[in-house]
């Protein structure tokens, strides 16, 4: 039947690239990832931890004086009842999806250089979500009564609207917090058991035997960590989708122009993993600085592979933000066409600009490979994308309250001081809780890394070992 | 990686097997074609049109979703696809094949496409958007999307067979670029060409979801068209290095875009339906009226409630000979999911025996001589790429 000869040979500039370089093996890895928790404190962090608790700490107390006096003194007004403080939830919850996005849908479609970045992407979704969590809940202004959210009141016959997407946020966003929580938690017991072994000290010993929940890392332990993780997985990778696209629903169910449009949750979807991703590799290329062991870890493929997600998930957002402009002209609906109008050339056109140029136009960066393993060129990039996630929530939120149907309704906002300092507040809560799960919990997932090198390859030869 | 691979034969379609087959879907082809072109003086250009445009886009979404997938491996580089990568390229290379297909379409714009004949200063809404609803720019735009992703299949399957031959990785490096610019090129054509070509059949309406919503269908139907042709071809006896763990994959991605589908449909109607503004619920209410309100609903239980529990077990995606059953199934409701797209804009109040009877004589006339040409195709070159630097990979898979 055959005339040629079959080839399984590979040239070498398609070789691949092993995901843990310097063929570092299981000991190493322990070693490198351990001693981040177990030796002293740096001084460094210290310089960090202070600063950003501070600020951790004036955001909460700023959240006090709104609570206390009144959401009046926020900047908010008629008609824009919503502005820094959604647009703050929005981009909190984007940040928040990268690290499920790892966890579950890298796990399942079996990209394994998820497993150096999963741990810190996951806490980082954790500590998002809770920042995120703080501003619809201060935004009801009575905060005592924001346990009608949840909805226990109907025991009284006080129903929330069951067909407020609102309503349907509450349930989305603590169902994805709950199962991030348990994803987390369970992939962190085999390190957490490696943790207990290697602690000197018996208290530290006793706390984290604690957590292990009597991890003896047998056989049997393995089977059940396996299946748990992969129905966690399976879980999750809806809830990736479900979480943002009914943050995007408070929007497009509505009938603002601008707010209304049906791409909406795809398009958040994309957004929040783009923004999300950029925020994973603004913390972690730091620490690879502070951490130069972990460069065999995090390598270049590593961040060279998040980039192209960025420049992906990028594009989409692109292909979405073109899809409504094209529609918003091409439905010759007057209010649709005003408000992209608006948009672009209206108060707010700034924003607008500067959402486009950093979210659209300078991701296109990553097409060019040099800049996407140069760390220094991928933290730049990445600020402006972080910085272009939350333009484009003020944009969507603010410019078409501003500038609705009827221009004598129209009217400025700008934000208070409060309004500043709560969202500074947030990134000292969210940096201050990073910097405490580096100091206390293996950042790296050790167990789960050393799968992927040849050393755990039953027919691996150690002399071929590259 | 190759230590543990043993090099299988490579592998060639022997035409002989096919018996009379080639014969008989060219005479099917050429007969469904007959009976369309002659019954349209019984049923009416009208109904020939909306007929014949039905049947031209289901396969215009089967192939467009292979070119998408014959992209996406390139571009990311895969290596689980090498061995079921032939098979996809030579469903994605009949592109170039629609354009004839799309001539006769050309011949009824002002029966489909009502816009092309309404003056300037009678519609309002419409003198709005002219300059993309011109006449010049829809056939300059027609003439774009089959150059553009005629050019980037066609290449793809030309390096793949190249390095066949010669086994060069710059084939490899040339069909990743390929790969990489195909993605938006193939994501634009599917959005702009569904927007002229389904969503212009009312041009009041609009949706920023269409061309996501065309995707999701054509990348689950076109992934569970390649199942049934490497199952096909497995009972031939030939793609013996496609296993389970391959199928799995398909599965997978089967059951991915079963969820997609769901997730943008779910999206898209209830947004319009929550919003309520008449100029965007108008779609809908014409496909929830009379028997449309049945194939409406039996759409979204057969697109997902019925596909999605079966997909979720591995029992089903790793067995050729029940996975096959559910790719037939999906393509069979990406039918009805086109059907219940193009016909109703022409039966406002719903379809006859008669609409679904003449639907399938188009259908059976292009999807024959397509799948005569793809006979011709299998049997030009070997069934699974022999030279792929990624082929070690594939055949040792491991989900």
């Amino acid at each position: 039947m055959s005339d040629a000869v079959v080839s399984l040979e590979c040239p070498k500039e398609l070789e691949r690239v092993p995901l843990v370089t310097s063929a570092r093996k299981f000991p190493w890895i322990t070693q490198a990832v351990s001693e981040i928790v177990e030796n002293r404190t740096p001084v460094w962090w210290w310089v960090l931890f202070l600063p950003l608790s501070a600020l951790a700490l004036f955001g909460l107390t700023c959240i006090g004086y709104q609570i206390s006096n009144g959401v009046g003194v926020w900047g908010e007004n008629h008609p824009n009842g919503w502005a820094w403080d959604i647009t703050n939830f929005v981009f909190w919850i984007g940040i928040g999806h990268a690290g499920t996005l790892i966890s579950a849908i890298l796990f399942l479609t079996r990209q394994k250089w998820r497993t150096s970045i999963n741990r810190a992407s996951e806490a980082m979704t954790l500590f998002a979500v809770m920042c995120a969590a703080i501003f619809p809940g201060i935004h009801v202004g009575r905060v005592w009564m924001a346990w009608f959210l949840a909805p226990i009141p109907n025991a009284n016959a006080i129903w929330p609207n069951f067909r407020s997407p609102l309503l349907w946020d509450v349930f989305a966003v603590s169902t994805y917090f709950t199962v991030s929580v348990l994803f987390w938690y369970t992939g962190l017991v085999p390190d957490l058991a490696t943790l207990r072994d290697r602690a000197k000290s018996r208290v530290v010993k006793y706390i984290y035997g604690i957590f292990a929940l009597g991890w003896r890392g047998s056989n049997r332990h393995w089977r059940h960590y396996e299946m748990a993780y992969l129905i966690l997985a399976g879980l999750s990778t809806p809830l990736v989708l479900s979480v943002h696209s009914i943050v995007s629903f408070d929007f497009a169910t509505s009938i603002v122009p601008g707010w209304h449009t049906t791409i909406f949750p795809p398009y958040f979807v994309a957004g929040a993993i783009f923004g999300g991703f950029a925020m994973v590799l603004t913390i972690l290329l730091p620490a690879r600085i502070v951490y130069p062991k972990l460069d065999d870890l995090i390598t270049r493929q590593h961040v060279d592979k998040m980039a192209k997600i960025i420049l992906l998930t990028g594009s989409i957002v692109g292909y979405a933000y073109l899809m409504e402009l094209f529609i918003a002209w091409y439905s010759a609906n007057v209010y649709e066409r005003a408000a992209f109008w608006n948009r672009a050339f209206g108060w707010y056109g700034w924003a607008y600009w500067c959402m486009m140029t950093c979210n659209v136009v300078i991701p296109q960066f990553f097409w060019i490979k040099k800049l996407r393993t140069n760390y220094i060129a991928v933290f730049i990039i990445c600020q402006f994308v972080n910085a272009g996630m939350w333009f484009e929530r003020f944009v969507i939120i603010v410019t078409s309250l501003a500038q609705d149907f009827l221009p004598s309704s129209w009217g400025h906002y700008s934000p208070s001081w409060v309004e500043i300092w709560t969202f500074a507040g947030t990134f000292g809560i969210f940096l201050s809780l990073f910097l405490l799960f580096m100091r206390f919990l293996p950042m790296i997932a050790m167990s789960e890394i050393k799968i992927v090198v040849p050393e755990a390859d039953a027919h691996h030869k150690p002399s071929t070992a590259h | 990686m190759s230590d543990h691979a043993h090099a299988p034969e490579a592998e060639k379609f022997d035409p002989s097997k096919l018996g009379g087959l080639p014969n008989v879907l060219l005479g099917a082809g050429v007969a469904g074609l007959a009976v369309t072109a002659v019954g349209a003086f019984v049923v009416g250009k009208e109904q020939f049109a909306y007929t014949y445009l039905f049947a031209f886009s289901f396969f215009f979404t089967l192939i467009m979703g292979a070119s998408f997938w014959n992209c996406l491996h390139h571009a990311t580089d895969s290596e689980w696809s090498v061995v079921i990568r032939r098979q996809v390229e030579n469903v994605a290379s009949l592109f170039p094949v629609l354009f004839v297909f799309f001539l006769p379409l050309l011949g009824c714009v002002s029966i489909l496409w009502k816009w092309w004949d309404v003056q300037p200063g009678v519609d309002v809404l419409l003198d709005e958007k002219q300059p993309y609803l011109s006449h010049w720019f829809f056939l300059l735009r027609v003439a774009l999307y089959f150059v553009v992703v005629s050019w980037i299949v066609t290449s793809l399957r030309r390096h793949s067979t190249k390095q066949d031959e010669d086994g060069a990785a710059s084939h490899s490096l040339t069909m990743r670029k390929l790969g990489i610019g195909g993605i938006p090129a193939v994501a634009l054509t599917i959005t702009f060409a569904g927007f002229d070509w389904l969503m212009g059949l009312d041009y009041h309406w609009f949706s920023t979801m269409w061309g996501v919503y065309l995707f999701a269908g054509a990348a689950g139907s076109s992934m569970s068209l390649i199942v049934l042709i490497i199952t096909a071809l497995k009972a031939k006896g030939y793609l013996k290095v496609v296993n389970s763990e391959h199928y799995h994959i398909m599965g997978k991605f089967m059951l991915a875009f079963t969820i997609f589908w769901a997730y943008i449909g779910y999206s898209q109607y209830m947004l319009i339906w929550y919003a309520n503004i008449p100029e965007e619920t108008v779609y809908f209410i014409i496909r929830n009226q009379g028997n449309w309100n049945f194939l409406s609903t039996a759409l979204v239980v057969c697109r997902f409630f019925l596909p999605f529990p079966v997909l979720l077990t591995q029992w089903v995606k790793k067995a050729p000979e029940r996975l096959r059953y559910v790719a037939m199934w999906i393509i069979g409701v990406q039918l009805l999911d086109i059907f219940v797209i193009v016909i109703p804009t022409l039966k406002k109040t719903g379809f006859s025996f008669l609409d679904v009877a003449y639907a399938i004589c188009p259908l059976v006339g292009i999807g024959g001589i397509l799948a005569w040409l793809f006979l011709k195709k299998l049997t030009a070159n070997y069934l699974f790429p022999t030279k792929d630097p990624r082929l070690a990979g594939s055949l040792n898979l491991h989900n």
